[in-house]
């Protein structure tokens, strides 16, 4: 402890080399951090689906319906609590760039089996009773501006629905209670949109609330064995199964976003190593000094050592500070690529053990060329 | 060159392991830079090279991708009956009405189901699109449950591969062949017969038709007479046009993604580029009054200090391209968002991604030997000379 002082008036001795470090450690932290925070949005809806909710596809692929009649049979297959359903719907809200989910939904029963949807009671009822109302999350409210009372006209995204625009009135704004539902969607009757359908009667997807989360396999299997060698043969799978479909659509991304956090870490390491190697050889003559008045190299070695790690700690707390001020929702708007977004504890935590972790590493190799400097040798040399 | 010249570059040698770093981490942004890019670049080609400038493709008004456009059967005859329109060999318009789906199918990699593309082809879609060449097998049979598949789709997807039995849209399909089409978006798609797709689908319509025109230049014609006539509420496009525009959002998402990744990281190593430059001037500070005292000018000793700054970060830029050549090729996929379904792709490096790549180094070496350099000049000689 008794060496702090000494340590910060080497880090003191070139100023405008120690910022330069912070500095770029700092940029690397704040990288990695951000890097993670979108990485773990992505899979936020994944961790968080519920283990007692199952979902039953058509088995050719999401694109595909089947009949409201399979909701009968669904729900007679033991294990089976609750259901409901939704379909995609796919519109366009004045411009294709406006791109967001829109869900026809089974009002009643979704509400009830999706408490992650959280909507006060009055609009809740008011939702209910309104067969052309929708709800918004509060981000999607946020980001169009949409209020309780406003009217929303959609353009019709899939031909099935017709061509002529769907106007719904936004009844209310719910919140997320859960990553399972993020708050950058709208919701609304499915009878409104199947009533205008070429092809009415069809469901994209059926939602099952199982007892025991232990027989979601079995239940899963019951339900697909029912509709086996039928026209609509089904896929059940769990919330979770079906939630990581989505997000491996977008390719490899831990591959992809981890290559470059590695890449961002190297290069930190030979900046970060570069510059500690450079204060050190500037520093021979005194660190001789210092081993003639009889330190000891372990000391020199925890010295040297102590100012890379000090530097780049520094560094991590400013990158980690700028991750959580530029990267949330309200100053980048990813909303309808990444629901769930924010650099949360976690990613702090192992930022800050990131910049431990480069402080280590690129100290070490200068610090151990200080520990074992032969004095005489030292003594002699003109920087 | 010169003295000066051959002064800067040598002190770089002397000054090997600090050079190294540097030049390091530069090579490591440019590498990330590189290999960013270069999945854009592939994702584009491959959609790109889908297009064909003598082809265009017929879409429902107001739709803009095939996923969600519709064509009637009655519009077939009408369109294939258009003088603009090449004919084959037995004088049959070449014409092919389509209809693509998705069907999901686990991936190879992580076993996750993903929507690999289907498309039901009329009798004239391998002499509409000619890029198409078998590699295995032989075209599907018209009138038989048999398919053929992209060769990059046997790659990523599980039971595909020839011979093999595949099960959707309530039937069993048998792979007879598996085709390239020159890195384009066909070779992540399985092809059959649009007329048996349509039942086992259970579709009644198509939903676009690709046609080859007789010349390019009557694609103008062609487009307007399909305008004028009322019966067809359709809307040609070229092609090309088309797929460009379907790569567009992808592109420029993983673009701003991977400009945003390498600016923050670049600034990190134009720091360490700065740093060594410093070190170097302070180290040399009586060589540069040596310099100066023997008549060069400030301005020649800031452009040798810039000279070195940018042949260092030239060095990483080179290296950093060479990191990121052995990702060229390797094969990827992505969702196409206008399609939601699954686009093989490979990552393509092409000469003008690794020029952009060297030009990007060396403003990093420059923005980051500017101020060491214009130190670098200001010494006052007579101190310089003093310094030990």
């Amino acid at each position: 402890m008794k060496f702090i002082a000494l340590v910060l008036k080497s880090a003191k001795r070139s100023k405008r080399r120690t910022l330069l470090t912070v500095m770029s450690v700092a940029i690397a932290v704040f990288l990695f951090a951000s890097l993670r925070a979108v990485l773990d949005g992505f899979n936020a809806a994944t961790e968080a689906s519920s283990s007692t909710r199952i979902v039953t596809l058509r088995s050719t692929s999401l694109f595909f319906s089947m009949p409201t009649s399979h909701a009968e049979v669904i729900r007679s297959t033991s294990g089976v609590q609750d259901l409901t359903w939704a379909n995609w719907f796919g519109g366009v809200y004045k411009d294709p760039q406006n791109f967001f989910a829109q869900f026809a939904i089974e009002p009643e029963s979704y509400l009830r089996m999706y408490p992650e949807i959280e909507l006060p009671p009055e609009a809740r009822k008011a939702f209910l009773d309104d067969r052309t109302a929708c709800i918004v999350g509060d981000g999607l409210a946020k980001r169009f501006g949409f209020k309780v009372g406003d009217k929303i006209a959609l353009q019709v995204g899939i031909p099935i629905y017709g061509t002529r625009d769907f106007d719904f009135n936004v009844r209310g704004i719910y919140k997320s209670g859960g990553a399972a539902v993020d708050n950058q969607s709208m919701f609304f009757h499915w009878k409104y949109a199947d009533e205008r359908s070429i092809q009415p009667g069809q469901v994209g997807w059926f939602i099952a609330q199982i007892s025991n989360p232990d027989q979601a396999t079995q239940v899963a299997m019951a339900i697909d064995q029912k509709f086996a060698n039928s026209p609509n043969e089904t896929k059940t799978d769990t919330e979770k199964q079906f939630q990581a479909t989505f997000v491996s659509m977008f390719g490899n991304l831990n591959l992809l976003l981890g290559s470059i956090a590695l890449a961002v870490v190297i290069t930190t390491l030979f900046v970060a190593g570069n510059t500690m190697a450079m204060s050190v050889r500037e520093r021979t003559t005194e660190i001789a000094v210092m081993r003639t008045l009889g330190y000891p190299s372990a000391t020199i070695f925890l010295l040297v050592a102590g100012e890379g790690l000090m530097m780049s700690i520094v560094g991590g707390i400013l990158g980690v500070g700028f991750a959580r001020w530029i990267v949330n929702p309200d100053t980048l708007q990813v909303g309808a690529f990444i629901p769930v977004f924010g650099v949360t504890n976690m990613n702090v935590i192992s930022g800050l053990a990131l910049s431990a972790l480069i402080g280590v590493l690129a100290g070490v190799i200068p610090a151990t060329a200080a520990s074992r400097l032969k004095i005489v040798d030292a003594l002699r040399r003109v920087a | 060159m010169g003295l000066i010249g051959s002064y800067n570059l040598r002190s770089m040698i002397v000054r090997k392991g600090t050079a190294a770093m540097t030049a390091g981490g530069i090579a490591m942004v440019v590498a990330v830079f590189v290999m960013t890019l270069a999945i854009a670049q592939g994702f584009r080609a491959t959609l790109v090279a889908s297009g064909s400038p003598a082809n265009a493709i017929v879409l429902r008004k107001g739709s803009t991708a095939e996923s969600t456009s519709g064509l009637l059967r009655t519009d077939v005859p009408l369109i294939e009956d258009l003088p603009q329109l090449a004919r084959g060999a037995d004088n049959r318009p070449l014409a092919s009405p389509e209809l693509v789906v998705a069907i999901a199918l686990p991936r190879q990699t992580d076993n996750q189901p993903a929507n690999v593309p289907v498309r039901g082809v009329g009798p004239k879609a391998f002499e509409v699109r000619d890029t198409m060449k078998f590699v295995e097998g032989r075209q599907f049979a018209q009138g038989s449950r048999e398919i053929n598949v992209g060769l990059l789709a046997v790659g990523r997807f599980k039971g595909l591969t020839l011979g093999s039995d595949v099960k959707f849209g309530n039937a069993t399909w048998k792979v007879v062949g598996i085709f390239t089409a020159d890195d384009a978006a066909f070779e992540s798609e399985v092809w059959g017969d649009v007329d048996l797709m349509m039942p086992a689908f259970q579709r009644g319509g198509y939903q676009s038709m690709t046609v080859k025109l007789a010349d390019p230049s009557m694609f103008e014609s062609f487009r307007d007479t399909v305008d004028a006539d009322p019966r067809l509420y359709l809307k040609p496009q070229r092609e090309q046009d088309y797929y460009t525009q379907q790569s567009q959002a992808m592109t420029t998402i993983i673009r701003a993604f991977g400009a945003f990744v390498t600016l923050i990281l670049s600034i990190g190593a134009m720091f360490g580029a700065m740093n060594t430059m410093y070190a170097a001037v302070a180290y040399r500070t009586r060589e540069i009054g040596t310099l100066r005292a023997l008549g060069f000018s400030r301005f020649r000793v800031v452009t040798a200090f810039l000279a070195e700054s940018v042949a260092l970060a030239l060095v990483g830029g080179v290296i950093g391209c060479i990191l990121a050549i052995p990702v060229h090729g390797l094969s990827t996929g992505t969702t196409n968002f206008t399609s939601f379904s699954e686009v093989a792709f490979k990552f393509r490096i092409t000469p003008a991604l690794m020029a952009g790549g060297l030009l990007f180094s060396a403003v990093m070496g420059a923005v980051g030997g500017l101020l060491p350099a214009i130190r670098a000049a200001r010494i006052p000689v007579a101190r310089a000379l003093r310094e030990i």
